[in-house]
C-alpha cells in the first residue's frame, strides 16, 4: 500500500511536534522513520493511522484518506509499549485482536501458528503474558500487528530490548513480508536498524532533514554512517539523543 | 462487541484476586455491617445523684445505674468514669446532662423515658406503628437498600474505571482502536463485560443478604437483582467516563470523594426533602438515586413492576446518556 503524507503540522498545546511533512513510500518497500526520542516519529504514525488528527495537511494510504474505518483492518500496527492484556495468555492475546478484525477460525489458528513459529513462541503459546519475558513480550505484540495478514505494517520501534539473535530472524520476517508486497514502515532511534531498510526520512525536532532511498542516504555522507546527516545539517546536540 | 465481552471475561478468570474483590469484598463489607448495626443490646451506663429509690430501682431494669454520694463536676465525672448520663434531682427540677449526641446519648434518653413510663404508666398510651415495618432493633434492616446499592455500585466502579485506566496507559486501547472496531462496539462489549460481572455480584450479594443475613425483604428478590443489575451497568458506564478524566490510577482512587460519596447523600440514607436549598434535586443526576429508590420500594414496600417502572425507566435513561456520552469521549482515541 503506497503512503502519501503531504504538508502536515501537528503542535500540542502550543508545542509544535511536526512542521511541513511531506514523504511518500511505495508498495512492497520497508520505509525507516529515524529520530531520536521526541523527534516527533510516533506523533506523525499516529497520524498516518487516524488516531490523532493534523491541524494542515492530508495522508492517504492505498489512494484512501486517513482517518477510514476500513482502511484499518488492512493495516497493522505495533506500539512503543507492549500494549497487551497480561492476565491472558499468548494465545488469547491474539485470539482477541484476531476477533477484532473478524478472522475466522481456520484462518486464525493458521496465522497465529504460522506467527507463533516464525518468533519462535509455539511452546510458550498458553503461557500467561504476566508471566512472560521482556523479549518475549514484544515478539507477542509483533505478532498481534500481524495477525490479520495486514497490507502495510506500522511498527513503532519493533526491535527495542529483543536480543540479537531474534532482532535477526525478526528482520528477516519483515523482508520476507516485504516481498510478499506488503509495506512496512517502521520507527526507530537506532541507526544500525536504517540499513535494513529500503527508503528512510530522518526526523529532527519535528522537520525532516533528509529523505531517499537509504543506499543515497549512506552515499551522501563521508564514512557511510547516516547519523553523519544529522551532524552536517549543525545540530550537535543530536549526538546525545541519538544511538 | 463479542470479543471485547469474551475477553473481559477471560481476563478476570485469569485475575482471581479482581474476582475474588469483585465478589467476596462486597459480601465482607455487608456482613460487618450486619454485626455493626445489627441486634444492639448496649446497656447505658448512667450515673444518679439525690433520687428517689423507686425510680432507681426501675431505671436498673433499663441501664447499668451507679449511685453517687455527692454532685460531682459534670464534665470530669462523664469524661473520667465512662458513663453515659449523669441524671440528678434539685430544686429546679430533674435534670440530665450528656457527654455528646450520639447513640450512647440516645440510648440513656430512652432508658429514663422507659423508666418513667414505667412508674406513671399513661391513661391512654399514644399506639405508634410504621405501615412499612422494619425490625426496630436491627438498623440493617431499614437501610439495607442503601447499603446494598452503595456497597454494589462503588466495587463495580472501582473495577470498571481501573481497567480502563489501565487500558489507556497500557495502549491496549489505543491498539483496539486501529482495528475496524466500532467506537459503539467497544463502550457496548466493555458495559456489557462489566456489566455480567457485576450481575454476577448483585445476584450473590442479594441472595447473601436474603437468605444468609436474613434481610427483610418485602418484595420480589428477582426484581430486586434486576434493580441491582441496572445499578451495576451504570456503575460501568460511570466509571468508563470518570477514567477520561483521570491520568492514572491514584487520580481515579482521588475521584471517588467527588463521584461516590455525594451519590450516598441522594441514596435513601437522609430524605431528599430534608435536604436545603433545592440541593435535593441533584438526586435525579445522581444513578444511585434511581437504584437505591426502587430497592427501597421493593425491599422495605413491597411494591412490584408496576410501581417501580419510573425508576427503572430512570436508571436505563442513565445507562444510555452514559454510553453516548462515552461513545463520544473515544473520539479522542481515534476520530472515527
Amino acid at each position: 500500500m503506497k503512503i502519501e503524507v503531504n504538508q502536515v503540522d501537528k503542535a500540542f498545546k502550543k508545542q509544535r511536534v511536526l512542521s511541513q511533512i511531506s514523504l511518500t513510500t511505495e508498495s512492497g518497500r520497508i520505509f525507516c522513520l529515524l529520530g531520536a526520542s521526541g523527534s516527533g516519529k510516533t506523533t506523525l504514525l499516529r497520524i498516518m493511522m487516524g488516531a490523532i488528527a493534523a491541524e494542515n495537511g492530508t495522508v492517504m494510504i492505498g489512494g484512501t484518506k486517513v482517518p477510514n474505518r476500513e482502511l484499518l483492518a488492512e493495516m497493522g500496527y505495533m506500539p512503543q509499549n507492549d500494549a497487551l492484556y497480561e492476565e491472558l495468555s499468548v494465545w488469547e492475546n491474539l485470539k482477541f485482536f484476531a476477533g477484532l478484525h473478524q478472522l475466522n477460525r481456520n484462518t486464525f489458528e493458521r496465522n497465529a501458528n504460522e506467527l507463533l513459529q516464525v518468533v519462535d513462541l509455539l511452546p510458550e503459546k498458553n503461557k500467561l503474558v504476566r508471566d512472560c519475558s521482556g523479549g518475549m513480550k514484544k515478539r507477542i505484540s509483533l505478532m498481534v500487528a500481524m495477525i490479520h495478514q495486514p497490507r502495510l505494517l506500522l511498527l513503532d520501534e519493533p526491535t527495542v530490548g529483543v536480543d540479537p539473535v531474534l532482532r535477526r530472524k525478526i528482520w528477516d520476517y519483515l523482508k520476507q513480508l516485504k516481498n510478499d508486497g506488503i509495506t512496512i514502515l517502521i520507527t526507530t532511534h537506532v541507526m544500525d536498524e536504517v540499513t535494513q531498510c529500503d527508503d528512510a526520512a530522518l526526523l529532527r525536532n519535528g522537520h525532516i532533514i533528509a529523505r531517499d532511498t537509504v543506499a543515497n542516504l549512506i552515499s551522501r555522507t563521508a564514512g557511510g554512517n547516516i547519523e553523519e546527516l544529522f551532524f552536517m545539517d549543525g545540530e550537535s546536540e543530536m549526538e546525545a539523543a541519538l544511538c | 462487541m463479542l470479543s471485547i465481552v469474551k475477553r473481559i471475561l477471560g481476563q478476570i478468570k485469569n485475575d482471581k484476586r479482581s474476582l475474588g474483590l469483585l465478589v467476596f469484598a462486597p459480601l465482607l463489607v455487608l456482613t460487618l455491617l450486619y454485626f455493626i448495626l445489627g441486634d444492639s443490646n448496649y446497656l447505658p451506663r448512667i450515673a444518679v445523684y439525690d433520687l428517689n429509690e423507686k425510680f432507681v430501682t426501675e431505671l436498673e431494669q433499663h441501664a447499668s445505674v451507679v449511685e453517687l454520694d455527692a454532685q460531682p463536676d459534670v464534665k470530669d465525672y462523664l469524661e473520667e468514669n465512662s458513663s453515659d448520663a449523669l441524671l440528678w434531682k434539685d430544686t429546679g427540677g430533674l435534670h440530665l446532662e450528656l457527654l455528646e449526641q450520639n447513640s450512647k446519648a440516645a440510648a440513656a434518653q430512652k432508658a429514663i423515658q422507659d423508666t418513667n413510663k414505667a412508674l406513671q404508666p399513661a391513661q391512654s398510651e399514644m399506639s405508634i406503628a410504621y405501615v412499612y415495618e422494619t425490625a426496630d432493633d436491627n438498623q440493617l434492616d431499614s437501610l439495607s437498600y442503601v447499603f446494598l446499592g452503595v456497597i454494589s455500585f462503588f466495587f463495580v466502579f472501582i473495577l470498571s474505571g481501573m481497567s480502563f485506566v489501565q487500558e489507556r496507559f497500557g495502549q491496549t486501547l489505543e491498539r483496539m482502536l486501529m482495528t475496524p472496531i466500532r467506537r459503539t462496539d467497544v463502550i457496548g462489549g466493555y458495559t456489557l463485560g462489566y456489566g455480567l460481572l457485576s450481575a454476577l455480584q448483585s445476584v450473590v450479594i442479594i441472595l447473601f443478604a436474603v437468605y444468609v443475613l436474613k434481610l427483610q425483604v418485602a418484595g420480589s428478590v428477582g426484581l430486586c437483582i434486576l434493580v441491582m443489575i441496572l445499578m451495576a451497568f451504570s456503575a460501568v458506564s460511570i466509571g468508563a467516563l470518570v477514567s477520561i478524566f483521570a491520568n492514572n490510577e491514584l487520580q481515579m482512587v482521588q475521584f471517588i470523594p467527588v463521584v461516590i460519596i455525594p451519590q450516598i447523600f441522594f441514596s435513601g440514607l437522609i430524605p431528599i426533602d430534608t435536604i436545603p436549598f433545592g440541593l435535593g434535586n441533584l438526586c435525579y443526576v445522581t444513578p444511585i438515586y434511581y437504584g437505591c429508590t426502587a430497592l427501597e420500594m421493593i425491599m422495605i414496600q413491597g411494591k412490584g413492576l408496576l410501581e417501580i417502572w419510573p425508576w427503572l425507566t430512570g436508571s436505563v435513561i442513565f445507562i444510555g446518556v452514559l454510553f453516548f456520552v462515552n461513545v463520544l469521549a473515544l473520539k479522542k482515541y481515534r476520530r472515527l
